[in-house]
């Protein structure tokens, strides 16, 4: 290590003759100015791109992932591929949707905030930081939502 | 000439603490420019804009918080030394004992922080992104202080640590664990995967997989891990996942910062009194009615499934 370095090094340890105060301000603006930039070259070099779920093969991978052990055995893809619903053997029904890139999951426990228009349905989780999803269902939107009304049931029929 | 300076700077480092992570950023800036070119070429998923700006904006919110409060930290490191039992010598050689005793500090505090659901709800914001790139690196948390994070680190002042000698290992060990946030990189030589954290290892401990939960917690050194059980290698036949069981499904900075704060408060809020204490000291998933599942209980359930022991 030169002496120079180390005597930079040396002088800037004590950051003298400007208050606390100024260097966090000054440090905070100038790392802003570095995030905002960093965040817009991202979104110039068009990161993280327009995901999609591929197949069916694809949405019971997801659920998986989701839930360990979770053995998808009917799926229904939203028909422009931004979300899924995925029931097991044993009923529980998981809803897919994409997050950015990548994709999130979470279990629909009752049938209390689906909603049926034509071929879409609307489904709350519960989970607000889920949020609400749409799906385009196409066909297959009436017999979910027929399927779907028999969630939280089961614990009234025990 | 250079030795006396370079005895000087270890002097007033030992007495003022140097942090190095200011000197840092710039590098750290540069690094992620590159890594998102390379990703814009080979793997355009690897970066989500929203996402890295989560993460850079809570890397940021974290060095304003840590400066704010900055000083508690230094005046408990200061009352230990103050009532230290015996003094460490500034040499060269104390320096290379402290950095590698900090770094095991860190490892207890690292396993600690996954293990026990206080120091996880001010930990976990680092592991909420699906990403893994340098950007995830910066997502470090708000709360570390109100936490008493720093409990794990200060302790050697009481026995006669320079609290700037600890503060300056601290920021070294830091800024070590930038470059191992990355996909970009895959296995490095093999004596160096043995000793140091790497890119792989650190892989394994951002990863959802049933079989990689809790594991590699190293800093620096990954030897703590081999020695202490907590090792796992990085699988080609199964590649990694990146987040957290329940993942957020959201970039907002609230959420990210404060969701399981505000997840034990609701828990500390509806639980019976005898199950209360667990909610702040038990496992991260743990619940007195079995109706969530701990990592022990996953890799458990995917274990049976696997028809492993």
């Amino acid at each position: 290590m030169s002496g120079k370095l180390i005597a930079a090094a040396s002088a800037l340890i004590a950051r003298p003759d400007i208050g606390p105060a100024l260097v966090i301000g000054g440090e905070t603006l100038v790392s802003l100015a570095m995030v905002l930039a960093l965040y817009l070259l991202a979104r110039a070099l068009r990161l993280g791109g327009d995901v999609r779920i591929a197949d069916k093969a694809h949405a019971a991978h997801l659920a998986e992932a989701a839930v360990t052990g979770f053995a998808a055995a009917d799926i229904t893809l939203d028909r422009a591929r931004i979300g899924a619903l995925v029931r097991n053997r044993e009923g529980r029904v998981l809803l897919i949707r994409r997050h950015g890139a990548r994709f999130v999951a979470s279990e629909l426990t009752s049938h209390a905030g689906i909603r049926l228009d034509r071929h879409t349905l609307t489904l709350e989780t519960g989970d607000r930081q889920f949020g609400t999803l749409t799906l385009d269902l196409g066909g297959e939107a009436q017999i979910w939502a027929a399927s779907l009304r028999r969630l939280g049931a089961q614990d009234y029929a025990l | 000439m250079t030795s006396a300076l370079l005895s000087d700077l270890a002097q007033r480092a030992a007495h003022a603490g140097l942090d190095i992570v200011p000197f840092a950023v710039p590098l750290f800036v540069l690094a992620i420019v590159v890594e998102m070119v390379w990703a814009a070429r080979h793997e355009p998923t690897a970066y989500e804009p929203g996402d890295t700006l989560t993460s850079l904006l809570m890397g940021l919110g974290s060095t304003v918080s840590g400066a704010l409060v900055a000083g508690i930290i230094a005046l408990c490191a200061g009352w230990l030394y103050l009532h230290r039992v015996a003094t460490v010598p500034v040499v060269w050689w104390s320096w290379i004992g402290v950095f590698v005793l900090d770094d095991f500090n860190y490892y207890l505090f690292h396993r600690t922080a996954h293990r026990v659901r206080w120091f996880w709800a001010s930990h976990v914001n680092h592991h909420s992104s699906q990403h893994y790139n340098l950007s995830t690196a910066l997502r470090q948390t708000w709360t570390g202080v109100f936490a008493l994070s720093f409990a794990f680190r200060i302790w050697p002042a009481l026995f006669g640590v320079a609290p700037g000698m600890i503060l300056t290992v601290g920021a070294i060990n830091l800024v070590y664990q930038f470059w191992i946030h990355t996909e970009a990189i895959g296995r490095l030589p093999r004596w160096f995967e043995a000793v140091m954290n790497t890119p792989s290892h650190h892989r394994v401990h951002h990863a959802t997989n049933p079989r990689y939960l809790d594991r590699n917690y190293a800093g620096v050194f990954i030897v703590w891990d081999r020695l202490l059980g907590t090792f796992t290698p990085e699988r080609d036949d199964d590649p990694v996942r990146y987040g957290i069981v329940h993942q957020l499904g959201t970039f907002s900075l609230g959420t990210v910062a404060f969701h399981e704060w505000a997840g034990i408060a609701r828990d500390l809020w509806h639980a019976p009194w005898r199950a209360k204490p667990g909610y702040l000291l038990r496992a991260p998933g743990w619940t007195h009615d079995g109706s969530r599942d701990t990592s022990d209980m996953i890799r458990a359930r995917w274990r049976a499934a696997q028809g492993e022991d």
